[in-house]
């Protein structure tokens, strides 16, 4: 099946179109070499900066490290020893006929330490649990 | 992103694609000036902005013409009030090479009959290497218009050659 529009659309695309002006190739040209030329000094001035900003960071992590390495300064601000629990128990005889009562006391020792440089807080809570026996004297 | 057209040479394709694409600027402006300056805007626009994308250019730099064109004619249209710019300019015949042959010579004549949506279409299709869907798209119609388009120029074209042979 012939396409009847086919042979108009070849006369059409025998036709020439004309071709732009020698001053438009002109104005092209210089554009595109004004546009590489700036686009060449914009990667200039990139490359620089960030030769620049590397230097900056490599300063940065260099100095900071010395800075950072210091462990955190912390001051004691707080200490708190809790009121203790004393149990007490039955006496008992020991082996040599003598008599002690056993006590457990217990308690907890808090305190606080502060870095003001960094802001931070450490706190340590130890609970302490100690058993022992008291000696009676018996007439 | 990658070019992907890092070794094209784009002057060389300007030259080789530059007549028929100032054909497609030169339909949808005034004058020849017009064309000429759309022509350019949109080739460095592309250029700039778009060069490096994946695919055929072609249908990028068409769509580069549209838009500066389009710019144009609403500063145009801004400008025209107190400048009273020279009326369109619509003698099809200075769009291509003088033709020896008169049957080429009336075909291009002839574009100027018909209405500007039928001759973009024209235009589009055999200087701008577009599908009915790239015109779709293009010119914000489907794709079965652009094709119904097609068809009622090529009717027309044909009437009128017909008409002019038998003159």
């Amino acid at each position: 099946m012939t396409d009847p529009d086919h042979d108009i659309e070849q006369a059409l695309a025998s036709l020439r179109p004309r071709a732009p002006g020698p001053a438009v190739t002109a104005r092209l040209a210089h554009e595109l070499d004004a546009s590489s030329s700036r686009r060449g000094l914009v990667i200039a001035w990139s490359a620089g900066f960030s030769a620049l900003a590397a230097a900056f960071v490599a300063a940065f992590v260099f100095l900071g490290g010395v800075a950072e390495s210091a462990a955190p300064n912390y001051q004691l601000v707080h200490v708190e020893q809790s009121r203790p629990d004393v149990q007490f128990f039955r006496p008992v005889q020991m082996n040599d006929g003598s008599y002690a009562r056993p006590v457990r006391v217990r308690w907890q020792d808090t305190t606080r330490w502060e870095d003001a440089r960094s802001n931070t807080r450490l706190i340590n809570y130890r609970p302490n649990d100690q058993f022992t026996l008291l000696p009676l004297e018996t007439n | 992103m990658p070019d992907a057209h890092a070794d094209q040479d784009w002057r060389a394709w300007f030259a080789e694609h530059g007549a028929r694409l100032r054909l497609i600027a030169r339909q949808w402006t005034r004058c020849e000036a017009d064309a000429d300056d759309v022509l350019q805007e949109a080739f460095v626009r592309f250029w700039k902005h778009q060069r490096h994308l994946p695919g055929n250019p072609n249908a990028l730099v068409v769509t580069s013409i549209r838009r500066a064109a389009l710019d144009l004619l609403r500063r145009g249209d801004r400008r025209a009030a107190r400048e009273k710019v020279v009326g369109d300019d619509m003698d099809t015949v200075t769009w291509f090479e003088p033709e020896a042959d008169p049957r080429l010579a009336a075909l291009a004549d002839s574009l100027k009959l018909l209405p500007a949506e039928q001759r973009e279409v024209v235009v589009l299709k055999v200087w701008g290497d577009l599908t009915f869907d790239e015109m779709g798209e293009q010119l914000s119609i489907s794709p079965n218009t652009a094709a119904s388009r097609w068809r009622y120029a090529m009717e027309a074209l044909r009437k009128h050659i017909t008409a002019r042979t038998h003159d």
